[in-house]
């Protein structure tokens, strides 16, 4: 515990310390467009993540935001730009990555505990009864351990996404907005759990979301991209004290301000 | 496609909609309108017309029971079944893999497309001389009737269910690092279940019209060949023998795959 403390405070001390894990360097990535001509959709992105670091990402719908990650875990190539994890290009990375989808991607004939297996049977160890249990029961799905996809709602098969991702036990998390389709209660839930697996663990996370509220809540930085072709538009680092209560934050001047300054940089569309 | 997918669906549609009286007052109506048909056959051979035409319920019967007696219907009726179930099988081991890889290998199967749709379109019965010249009189030229007849089901249908598949899903494992054989076995195969069952639904029909149309060419065993031989000597009796014991293995293979789908029918795309 005591290292995990260290290396908080080394961070925030200086972040360019560490060598990143992820490191993105002048990041283009077109898509093909019916026309032929393709279309951009991220310009010039550059970004490093710091081992254990917590990024969120916001920025209008369309922006690339999913393209990002899509990269980053290898089913895209870019256009131009280098994406790289620990050094290494992003295909020949050893690191588990979680991707989390902004869809939930269930398999629709298996039940809730077999689609939560699948982390685990490619995850680095076997999950045994008593674990998945505890999963299950942490993810509130007891009683529909049984049950399949469609019989349950949009939050809760996000929540089975979710069990699948903690299961295979991730070095990396990319998560696409994971708790989009949730109550504003559940989602809260979820974030604080994400939260306590992630300082339990000190893996990086590059996280996804429109709730701006939300980004600042969790993460150790805020990245704002601008509409389409996404650029970084702002990067701002968020020096609130972990653990985090929503509840005061809320009420918290700095927290109000860093709110502020991401709403600030959202609005700019000088497109329009 | 998808219509026939749902059928069963509305099948148990009905039994939940029928309470146990109206189940059991459908049974009733249904051997009644039996009893109406052939008691209406019967009636007709005895007044209008020749027997010789139309033979006759009760001979039927009796021709039955006859052919029970000596062995014969035993025989025959095992030698169909048989040729359809091994063809239809042979269809589904063959048919299946193609599909997959037709779904694979895009540009493979592009170059190979108008040649399989010109087989596809080929009147299958119209090889039973060469399959009888290729494979002889007995038990395997019906086998590959039934064979080809069945495949192109199998293989078009696996390949049209893959076609649909949800790339997301296919994308997550890839992130996942899963293995090839991996997402064989937990994907796709699960994803095409209702496609094959769908296969299966048409192809137990089109196994039979393969297996005995073999038999109508040239053999010396089976349902057809007792039609054929029947139909030779104007033995009008026989031929409605040979067509009911088909009608009953039809039906047979029907509950068959009606069970199957039943069980798998857990999921289907939406
Ligand atoms: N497979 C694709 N082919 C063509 N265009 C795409 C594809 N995927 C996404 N796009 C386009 O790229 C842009 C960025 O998409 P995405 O990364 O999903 O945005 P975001 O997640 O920020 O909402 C959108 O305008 C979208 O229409
Ligand atoms: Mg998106």
């Amino acid at each position: 515990m005591s290292a995990v403390v260290a290396l908080r405070q080394e961070r925030s001390d200086s972040p360019s310390a560490l060598p990143a894990k992820i490191a993105i360097r002048h990041l283009s990535v077109d898509y093909p467009s019916p026309d032929g001509r393709p279309v951009r959709v991220l310009q010039d992105v550059s970004l490093d993540v710091a081992p254990g670091e917590f990024v969120a990402v916001v920025g209008p719908s369309g922006c690339g935001k999913s393209t990002l990650l899509r990269v980053l875990s290898g089913l895209l190539q870019p256009a131009s730009g280098t994406a790289a994890i620990d050094g290494r290009g992003v295909a020949e990375a050893s690191d588990r990555i979680g991707f989390m989808f902004q869809r939930d991607t269930l398999l629709p004939w298996a039940s809730v505990e077999d689609n939560i297996l699948i982390g685990a049977e490619l995850g680095p160890k076997r999950v045994d009864r008593a674990r998945l249990g505890e999963l299950i029961a942490f993810l509130k799905l007891k009683g529909f351990e049984k049950h399949r996809p469609h019989e349950l709602s949009g939050g809760m098969r996000q929540r089975v996404s979710l069990g699948r991702l903690l299961a295979y036990e991730p070095e990396i998390f990319l998560m696409d907005e994971p708790f989009g389709a949730l109550d504003s209660q559940t989602k809260a839930a979820m974030g604080r759990e994400l939260l306590r697996i992630w300082s339990a663990h000190q893996r990086a996370v590059l996280f996804v979301t429109h709730d701006i509220e939300e980004a600042v809540t969790l993460a150790d930085r805020v990245i704002v991209l601008s509409a389409r072709p996404g650029r970084i538009r702002l990067d701002v680092q968020v020096d609130l004290e972990r653990p985090r209560d929503p509840k005061l934050l809320r009420r918290d001047p700095r927290f109000l301000s860093l709110v502020e300054r991401v709403w600030g940089a959202l609005d700019v569309q000088p497109d329009l | 496609m998808s219509a026939i997918i749902q059928s069963g669906q509305a099948g148990i549609g009905l039994a939940g909609l029928a309470g146990r009286r109206v189940r059991l007052g459908l049974i009733r109506d249904r051997i009644l309108l039996f009893a109406v048909l052939v008691g209406g056959w019967e009636v007709l051979s005895h007044t209008v017309v020749d027997p010789l035409w139309i033979s006759r319920p009760s001979l039927i019967a009796e021709r039955l029971v006859a052919l029970a007696a000596s062995g014969e219907l035993w025989r025959n009726t095992q030698r169909t079944l048989l040729e359809a179930v091994l063809g239809l099988a042979l269809a589904f081991a063959v048919g299946v893999p193609l599909g997959i890889a037709m779904a694979r290998y895009k540009y493979g199967h592009a170059v190979a497309e108008p040649f399989i749709m010109a087989l596809h379109s080929l009147p299958r019965v119209a090889l039973a001389p060469l399959f009888i010249i290729w494979f002889g009189i007995d038990l395997f030229s019906k086998v590959m009737m039934a064979f080809s007849t069945v495949l192109f089901i199998f293989m078009l249908n696996v390949h049209e269910g893959l076609k649909t598949i949800d790339r997301d899903l296919l994308d997550l494992l890839r992130t996942m690092r899963a293995p090839r054989h991996y997402v064989t076995r937990k994907v796709l195969l699960p994803w095409i279940v209702p496609w094959l069952i769908a296969s299966l639904k048409i192809g137990v029909g089109l196994a039979l019209i393969g297996a005995v149309v073999g038999e109508l060419i040239g053999s010396s065993a089976g349902l057809g060949w007792y039609i054929e031989k029947s139909a030779g000597r104007l033995d009008t009796t026989g031929v409605f023998a040979g067509l009911v014991l088909l009608m009953a293995i039809a039906v047979a293979g029907n509950l068959v795959v009606a069970r199957i789908e039943r069980r798998f029918s857990s999921w289907r795309p939406s």
